[in-house]
């Protein structure tokens, strides 16, 4: 392959607390001006300070997948470091430090990585300099060796520090115009061809476009408990209460949290939660009670490494199963996977859109990766328009909250309105209300109730089939002699996977789910059954999607390869899997 | 103007002949009709138990949800709504046991509505086991040999947790009653109001004679309702049962901190964003 290199993977490690989430930021939000794709990891420990960090940003002109595997540039911050990331490196890879702190010989360690130590103390002797600054010089030594344009890094400081005046900005630009500097004085020019395309793109995480696709979208109240990885849509919209009117409520538990955003769908309000799996388990009961109830809610659950409290601050896309049979007796739920951080956007409006059209349930499945990995997006210009469905304010009386209808979707009158009194029990009820269990319980008047009830509710799923539900994708050449399949967060990665096992000349194509339930059956079993080898990929121990899709269609993939270990796929690691899965006979 | 009648339902209750709980219900249609609420600016909610069956027996809005989540769906429900006058209704296990951890965080929080706990110190609607307001050595069903654990105070709790509207009463001192309810809804803030709802089935020592012999109105003898350690003192007594408003502070409730937002209830603002502000909030991510 003599193709000229267009992506670099750059890695920032160091203790908690060093900074390094800032620097990446800053270095991501340069490139992301300048045009290129970054896709980044950050992988943390559940400490706030003391632990060891590092982000991985994988830099690139075209679209770049994951966050790839062995680094190409390191910038270490702390003494830990250069143990754990230089055996990493890849051959050629180029470090650069901070000699002032560390202040061991690194070049020794790799005759095929080159490491620049350089003393930053020693550099900058003028007041004002913190030793923190480093990381701005260490970020400038980067950008002058990947060759991108000196004036947006300049650009973006100024806008970062705006708030701190002139002389901040002032110091921070010549700490980071310094590194710059030193490395066209000192180092050898990296190979690789960085061009950004001129779009300023957005730089931003899973769990900030869930919050701001749920607030462009009409969400008005938002009730949650803290709980890692899902927390980010708390912080978001807590900044956006007040310029968006909003009621932004951490609640004393989960189950409050549910039960608050029943309380405000019940209102006739756009409402959401988010939370991760020890959370969700909190939450069961009330996502029963707001199917029984007909009430449009949305859940967002970010997994991660279970069981119990699990690997918190890891990655697994391990709550399907908990998600699919949530809360006791049948109810319809609509379950939405979204694949990557512009499909988190426009999932968190759908989500809103799809409660209020079936009043029942809309639980969206997100994981640590997809919410808290920073990733290159173009600015979102299209809305969804905003669809609340039966929805009404008024009434002339005889109104009847659980009217039995063609597609199981009742009008849902909004409390308040004169002559619409009516009752919304968590009992089996009929049309208007009335509870069966009590008065009724026993008499064959309560077996017919029932009997029309049930199937009312259940119905909307045939709906939601027909109207709403979208075919996995099919990405790659029609009749491959490989497919892989996959759902959610892991879309880039397969899809990396994929060109690596193309460039191998093995045709692959790849088929997607984000709409994982309820399934079209049928479709999906076509489509399955077209192909002629499929391998699923999932970041969970017991193929949970596999097995869903055993379950509703009939089709057994029989081949599968699982990532438990805490961490995200990338298409080098789930190649490497996939062929030793076809090895196996 | 509504009047009594207005807020019957066509749902007859299915308590035992004698629950306490058809004196609450009572009081709460002539508590509502005497401040000229109309049906439709009510919205009653409760969670799982006998009383917590009400919504159904009473023309308001209404919800009747899960066992001890009466409290959270009330206050997410006022929040975006709060035109409306919310009153939760439950029992003892749903209130104090259950959903005590709701309870105190109700209090403190401090949303304007009102919160009335029919309270008979047993399991009802489960035939009978031992509550948190149980009596120590109460014999139940579920402690034959005697409650080993003592009752829960929920006055005391209630002004530890910043209640600022702390009241009981008796279901079958209607009169009383309805007074009292009708301070705790006019009171802006979280009104907790304990009332003896004596079960006739399980509870045969918590009954109606026993409350007409021992409660005692304290307002009756001039508590100072404005006095926190007064008003513990009332509600610790064991000498009677003491009823009547103990406590009673106006502190700014939950709303008036969203005052900007809640100019106009959240259920009637108009929703979406203009394309500026879609540009906006990209912005702050390039």
């Amino acid at each position: 392959m003599n193709q000229v290199k267009d992506n670099i993977i750059v890695r920032i490690a160091g203790a908690a607390g060093d900074g390094i989430a800032s620097a990446g930021e800053v270095f991501g939000r340069i490139c992301a001006r300048s045009g290129l794709h970054v896709m980044a990891y950050n992988a943390y420990q559940s400490a706030i300070r003391g632990g060891h960090v590092w982000l991985q940003l994988n830099v690139g002109s075209r679209k770049t997948l994951s966050h790839g595997e062995a680094p190409e540039v390191a910038i270490l911050l702390n003494r830990t470091s250069p143990a754990l990331h230089i055996p990493m490196m890849k051959k050629g890879g180029v470090v650069f430090y901070n000699s002032s702190q560390i202040q061991e010989d690194l070049s020794k360690m790799r005759d095929d990585v080159t490491c620049y130590g350089i003393p930053f103390k020693e550099i900058f002797t003028e007041a004002g300099v913190e030793a923190v600054m480093a990381n701005t010089f260490l970020i400038g030594c980067v950008v002058g060796l990947l060759g991108l344009d000196a004036n947006i890094g300049l650009e973006f400081i100024r806008d970062r520090f705006k708030k701190k005046g002139e002389q901040v900005i002032a110091l921070n630009n010549r700490v980071f115009q310094g590194g710059i500097d030193w490395v066209k004085k000192n180092a050898k020019p990296m190979e690789v061809h960085l061009k950004g395309d001129g779009k300023r793109r957005m730089f931003l995480t899973g769990n900030h476009a869930f919050g701001m696709g749920l607030l462009a979208h009409g969400l008005k109240f938002y009730a949650a408990y803290p709980m890692s990885p899902s927390t980010g849509v708390l912080h978001y919209l807590a900044t956006k209460a007040r310029s968006h009117k909003l009621v932004i409520k951490q609640t004393e538990d989960e189950i409050a949290a549910v039960n608050f955003i029943i309380g405000a769908a019940h209102a006739g309000v756009r409402t959401a939660t988010a939370t991760s799996g020890g959370g969700f388990s909190l939450m069961v009961e009330g996502v029963g009670l707001a199917g029984m109830m007909e009430e449009p809610i949305v859940i967002i659950n970010v997994q991660r490494g279970g069981p119990s409290t699990g690997i918190p601050t890891k990655q697994e896309q391990g709550d399907l199963n908990m998600i699919i049979g949530a809360s006791q007796g049948d109810f319809p739920r609509i379950v939405l996977a979204p694949k990557d951080t512009e499909d988190a956007f426009y999932t968190a409006g759908r989500a809103l859109n799809l409660a209020e059209k079936y009043q029942t349930p809309v639980l969206i499945l997100s994981d640590l990766f997809l919410s808290e990995h920073f990733q290159t997006c173009d600015a979102f210009e299209r809305l969804l328009p905003i669809e609340r469905g039966k929805l009404i304010d008024h009434t002339e009386g005889g109104y009847k909250r659980f009217l039995i209808t063609e597609d199981g979707v009742s009008p849902r009158l909004v409390p308040g309105a004169p002559k619409g009194m009516y009752c919304s029990p968590s009992d089996e009820h009929d049309e208007v209300g009335n509870v069966i269990s009590d008065v009724l319980a026993g008499l064959p008047e309560s077996l017919d109730i029932r009997n029309k009830m049930h199937p009312k509710r259940m119905k909307k799923l045939d709906m939601a089939r027909r109207e709403d539900i979208k075919l996995p994708t099919l990405t790659g050449p029609k009749n491959a002699e490989l497919t892989l399949l996959g759902w959610g967060s892991t879309y880039d990665a397969i899809e990396e996977a994929c060109e690596y096992l193309r460039q191998e000349g093995i045709e692959t194509n790849h088929i997607h789910f984000t709409d994982v339930y309820p399934l079209p059956n049928e479709a999906v079993r076509e489509m399955l059954e077209s192909c002629k080898e499929i391998v699923a990929v999932e970041n969970n121990f017991s193929s949970q999607f596999t097995r869903l899709l055993r379950a509703e269609t009939g089709f057994d993939v029989k081949r599968m390869v699982n990532r438990f270990d805490g961490e995200p796929f990338t298409g080098e690691d789930i190649f490497n899997r996939v062929k030793k899965e076809l090895a196996y006979v | 103007m509504s009047e009594m009648k207005d807020f019957n339902s066509a749902t007859h209750p299915d308590w035992c002949p004698g629950c306490g709980d058809f004196g609450l219900l009572a009081a709460m249609k002539m508590a509502f009709a005497g401040l000229g609420l109309n049906p439709h600016e009510v919205m009653t909610v409760s969670g799982i138990g006998c009383s917590s069956n009400l919504p159904g027996f009473i023309n308001t809005y209404g919800m009747h949800t899960l066992h001890g989540r009466a409290l959270p769906i009330a206050q997410g429900f006022k929040l975006s709504n709060h035109k409306m006058n919310i009153v939760a209704v439950g029992g003892d296990g749903d209130g104090y046991g259950i959903g005590v951890g709701h309870l105190v965080h109700a209090m403190r929080r401090n949303v304007d509505m009102t919160y009335l706990v029919m309270n008979n110190s047993i399991y009802g609607l489960t035939t009978g086991q031992t509550s948190p307001t149980s009596g120590f050595g109460m014999k139940t069903k579920s402690t034959p040999f005697g409650n080993p654990e003592v009752p829960l105070n929920p006055l005391t709790l209630a002004l530890g947790s910043g209640c600022g509207f702390v009241a009981r009463a008796y279901t079958g001192h209607t009169k009383r009653l309805v007074e009292i309810i009708q301070a705790a809804i006019k009171h802006q803030g979280f009104a907790l109001v304990d009332t003896f709802s004596p079960c006739v089935t399980f509870n045969l020592i918590n009954t109606h004679q026993y409350f007409k012999d021992n409660v005692k109105d304290i307002n009756q003898e001039g508590h100072d309702t404005t006095d926190l350690a007064a008003a513990w003192k009332q509600a610790s007594r064991e000498d009677v049962i003491t009823t009547g408003i103990f406590y009673q502070k106006v502190r700014s409730c939950y709303e008036e901190t969203e005052e900007d937002t809640l100019a106009e209830p959240l259920m009637s603002h108009k929703l979406g964003i203009t394309s500026e502000q879609t540009q906006k909030l990209c912005a702050e991510f390039i």
